[in-house]
């Protein structure tokens, strides 16, 4: 397969970026032209166009084989390789910092999709099955958010349109539609008959389902069959409650002289049994290839690729694990794993400067600070500037922490206290309660502490303000006192935060 | 025209303007690494200049601050980098609709741009418009800032605020609603289903998922478990950065009232005046009585924007004579900011209006769970006959004082059905707590001794 995406070169970067330097070529969107945003050349920092799981751009492709070769060539070829040490990553250079950032990216397209390649090779089997023989068929992709479907989709087009080439058949025309987009769900007959027909105007009578239904019916005058592949996104949201629409789109492919390789890709894993019945019946059932959530060893081997790209190591391997360990226990989501890479970057960035603008400040004082030097002396010079494990750590607990426990502790306290006797409250078992039994279990947890307790006006519009938050569940009522409150934080959580302060700990006991 | 204004009443306008202007109130805070303006400040900007897309959650109850800092860090970089920046502003309240939201978004680009906007364009005209727009900024190195206001509410599905043909279950008759907010009433058309699917999140989340386009979305909301009422697939395009906004610790509460409360020394007003003036206000924020006063004031609500409340009212009292503030000040403020209604109404009640107030009160204790004037009226007797009172009113005069409670609604009847009935047969109840009751009674004025001791 051609290697796209990861090829940063200069040429590459002229295509897009050769706007910055000869501005008059640029034009705004009124028709008048741009004059650069300031005197200094600025230079896009984005250098692969191409890099996208989505792009429609096919041009681009032609002048990256050619590119091919130059695979592992840096941005920084600038800067030259001589004064640089190769081997030592300097996080202050900005460049370099911002090359890793984008390295880790979701936007950025690698060019080998690792770890998909089983499912890559049998959806390619499929299709090319299809186009030999003619034949319709429809395949349902499945999996959790985040495992790679949509990228391999693209990377299963660009290969099979180039097999097709080689092999000696009729390239198949490509249709990608993300069912997001679409007003109404039988939108997508009238999407397909247009590229089916792209110059035919059809008849207001018969509806473009009708349609579709007579051309596949009838057989083709020209010899060759041309396919069709329509790839859709996010299947579910063409689920209507009388599920016409999915289904009229999978029997498609089961007419007589259909042309079309149906692709879904969807979330839902048991979507072809549940609203697809009848398929089965018919024996149509469309081919399933689920994509796994990713394990701890395919997640370090992605990122692992990803990183290979950059000159030199910028994260501790105990890092890049505890990361993917870490992720694939939660949810196995690729996305979260390059998204605490990043935030783990930028801990190092804001650590690094903050080290700069004391060392700094000290310096200016006269006395250098010795004190920052020892708790780096332990570490090596080369790790000194790399993502080690505590700031891994850091990024991993500021994204999985939810912020409730922070939120209750720096309640003001009376709206502590009415979540300690919601507490209390619901100890017996009862799930919910009005207002004016809160109230009562709040007096009397303010009489056992001295602290004089507040109205019931203030009372119900603390109530609100904490369901605004999310903390308790207001329900609607004439009265403010025959208003239903539930509790919408586990009350291990509120043990868990009031636990530092003596007088709660001892009311939840 | 008037003569000069003294130095006070000028100090009165300056402390008024800086208490409304949220620029002033926060920017002490824009200096320290850690607070949350300089980090979304980093956000923002490396995502501008590295040209990477990013979202990010502001959280934090109302009044706490995120929309100040947000406008704050967006004044900062657009005198930063004018022209490398363009704002859109969407708001969960209004906008919810995915095609309400959809035309904003066309309409604030084309203010942005000059374009001429229309108002027939189609949603799907839109939507294109959008995407087409997101890949020109790209290409021209701008960055969309999307500000996403009451993000939870763009989260949950919302009926369009019109006229809805509505089945019930009987589908014998058709009933016709204006709904407001959803429910579970069966909807048969088939609108529903894509509607709040979160459309509008996932397009815009879905379109920074490409290098084509850069974009920021910020979303602010007051619910802490915003991200969770995300869908999977939506949450999974969130780059799950979220900034805590928590009241402000001891250290930058002190900073923030002297920031406020601190007259500028080098400006119009006269030197001595304001350095006296500063000194005393160093003297009252040092005095252990003040810091009470605010302890019992962040007890209720600690929010930002209750403080600067409380500031207002102080310093509005500040007396123009002396032109110095005082601890009195801050004591009147708290005591209008804490008011209680109910204990200011019996305040005004007349003795025999407290004594009714009390036999209805001992009737509850009793556990009594209906009552009329009647029994009240035998309650009072048996309080006279008790503690030998000369506070016995005839009848007449007793109803009287009752039909005033009514008003007041200090009571009220327990049900509206009994109308045709005469007052004195018809079920009452209390409508202060009996903690209010106590309260009132001991600050009453000339409370008579065996009514309170009747009381308790």
């Amino acid at each position: 397969m051609p290697s796209i995406g990861a090829v940063r070169s200069e040429s590459s970067g002229e295509i897009r970026s050769g706007s910055g330097s000869t501005p008059q070529k640029r034009r705004s969107i009124s028709g008048g032209p741009i004059s650069p945003p300031s005197p200094v050349k600025w230079k896009s920092p984005r250098r692969s166009v191409n890099g996208s799981p989505k792009t429609p751009s096919k041009e681009i492709e032609k002048d990256s084989d050619a590119k091919a070769t130059r695979l592992h060539k840096s941005p920084m070829k600038k800067l030259s390789e001589s004064f640089l040490d190769k081997s030592k990553w300097n996080p202050g250079d900005s460049k370099q910092m911002s090359a890793a950032k984008e390295a880790l990216h979701v936007s950025t397209v690698p060019s080998t999709v690792v770890c998909r390649e089983d499912e890559q090779n049998r959806i390619m089997d499929f299709c090319k099955a299809c186009i030999e023989h003619e034949k319709a068929g429809s395949l349902y992709a499945c999996g959790c958010p985040g495992t790679g479907k949509s990228l391999s989709m693209e990377k299963v087009r660009r290969a099979l349109v180039d097999w097709a080439g080689q092999a000696g058949f009729q390239p198949p025309d490509l249709l990608s539609i993300n069912c997001t987009s679409l007003t109404n769900t039988s939108e997508i007959f009238s999407k397909i008959l247009e590229k089916q027909q792209p110059r035919k105007k059809t008849k207001s009578s018969t509806s473009p389902l009708q349609h579709l239904r007579n051309i596949y019916s009838k057989k083709q005058q020209s010899s060759g069959m041309k396919m069709m592949l329509i790839i859709a996104d996010e299947l579910d949201y063409l689920i209507t409650r009388d599920r016409t629409v999915l289904h009229d789109l999978f029997m498609l492919t089961t007419l007589p002289f259909s042309s079309c390789i149906l692709i879904g890709v969807s979330n839902a894993i048991d979507l072809a049994d549940r609203f697809l019945p009848k398929l089965q019946s018919l024996n149509c059932k469309p081919m399933v290839v689920t994509f796994r959530a990713y394990s701890k060893d395919q997640i370090l081997k992605i990122l692992q690729q990803r990183l290979m790209a950059l000159p030199s190591p910028v994260f501790q391997p105990q890092a890049l694990e505890l990361c993917a360990r870490k992720v694939a226990a939660a949810s196995g989501d690729m996305r979260k794993a390059l998204s605490v890479c990043r935030s783990a970057l930028e801990i190092l960035e804001a650590e690094l400067r903050e080290s700069i603008n004391s060392l700094s400040l000290s310096s200016e004082k006269g006395a250098f600070d010795q004190q920052t030097l020892p708790a780096l002396d332990s570490l090596t010079n080369q790790e000194i500037n790399i993502v080690r494990v505590d700031h891994m750590a850091t990024a991993l607990s500021k994204t999985f922490r939810s912020p409730i426990v922070d939120t209750i502790q720096s309640l003001p306290q009376h709206q502590q206290i009415i979540l300690c006797s919601a507490v209390k409250l619901f100890r017996g078992g009862k799930k919910d309660t009005t207002v004016g039994e809160l109230n009562k279990s709040y007096v009397d947890i303010c009489k056992s502490v001295l602290v004089p307790p507040i109205g019931i006006l203030e009372l119900s519009s603390m109530c609100r303000v904490l369901s605004d938050q999310g903390l308790l569940k207001l329900g609607q009522a004439r009265e403010d006192k025959l208003k239903r409150v539930t509790l919408k934080v586990d009350e291990a959580d509120i043990a868990f935060a009031l636990q530092g302060i003596r007088f709660f700990r001892n009311c939840l006991q | 025209m008037r003569g000069r204004e003294s130095p006070a009443e000028d100090a009165l306008i300056l402390f008024r303007s800086r208490i409304c202007n949220p620029n002033f109130v926060f920017t002490p805070f824009s200096d320290s690494p850690d607070s949350n303006y300089s980090k979304l400040k980093f956000i923002i900007s490396s995502s501008v200049t590295e040209a990477c897309n990013n979202s990010i959650l502001l959280l934090g109850p109302r009044g706490s601050g995120k929309t100040a800092v947000l406008e704050l860090v967006i004044r900062d970089l657009l005198a930063e980098h004018a022209d490398m920046i363009s704002v859109i502003r969407l708001n969960g309240l209004l906008h919810s609709d995915d095609n309400c939201a959809v035309k904003e978004i066309a309409r604030q680009l084309c203010v942005e741009h000059q374009l001429l906007f229309s108002k027939m364009a189609s949603f799907d005209d839109n939507s294109q418009f959008m995407t087409a727009m997101l890949r020109e900024c790209g290409l021209a190195h701008k960055t969309i800032i999307f500000v996403l206001d009451e993000f939870d509410f763009f989260t949950q599905a919302r009926l369009p605020l019109s006229l809805m043909c509505v089945h019930t279950q009987k589908k014998a008759h058709v009933d016709w609603f204006l709904t407001f907010k959803f429910s579970d009433i069966g909807i048969t058309s088939s609108l529903c289903s894509l509607q709040g699917k979160q459309r509008l999140l996932y397009s815009l989340l879905d379109a920074m998922q490409s290098v084509m386009s850069q974009a920021v979305v910020i979303g602010v909301s007051c619910r802490l478990d915003a991200d969770q009422l995300l869908e999977k697939r939506v949450r999974s395009r969130f780059s799950h950065r979220k900034l805590l906004f928590l009241p402000p610790s001891k250290e930058d509460l002190q900073r923030l009232l002297e920031h406020i409360l601190s007259l500028p020394v080098d400006t119009s007003l006269p030197n001595d005046y304001a350095v006296e003036f500063n000194t005393k206000l160093h003297h009252i924020l040092a005095d252990e009585r003040f810091k009470e006063i605010i302890n019992t004031l962040l007890n209720s609500d600690s929010t930002v924007k209750h403080l600067l409340r409380f500031l207002f009212y102080a310093v509005c009292h500040m007396d123009l004579e002396s032109g110095f503030l005082s601890l009195d000040n801050f004591r009147t403020a708290m005591s209008s900011i804490q008011r209680q209604p109910k204990m200011e109404y019996l305040q005004d009640c007349s003795i025999l209006e407290l004594y009714i107030l009390v036999c209805m009160k001992r009737l509850e204790v009793k556990e009594q769970n209906s009552y009329n004037f009647n029994s009240v009226m035998k309650e009072y007797k048996g309080i006279h006959d008790a503690y030998q009172t000369s506070d016995y009113y005839a009848r007449s005069v007793c109803l009287r004082a009752f039909e005033h409670l009514v008003q007041r609604e200090l009571i009220c009847f327990m049900d509206n059905r009994g109308n045709n009935q005469s007052i004195e047969f018809r079920a009452v109840k209390l409508l202060i707590s009996s903690h209010e009751l106590y309260q009132g009674l001991k600050s009453y004025r000339s409370c008579p001794v065996s009514s309170f001791k009747s009381s308790v």
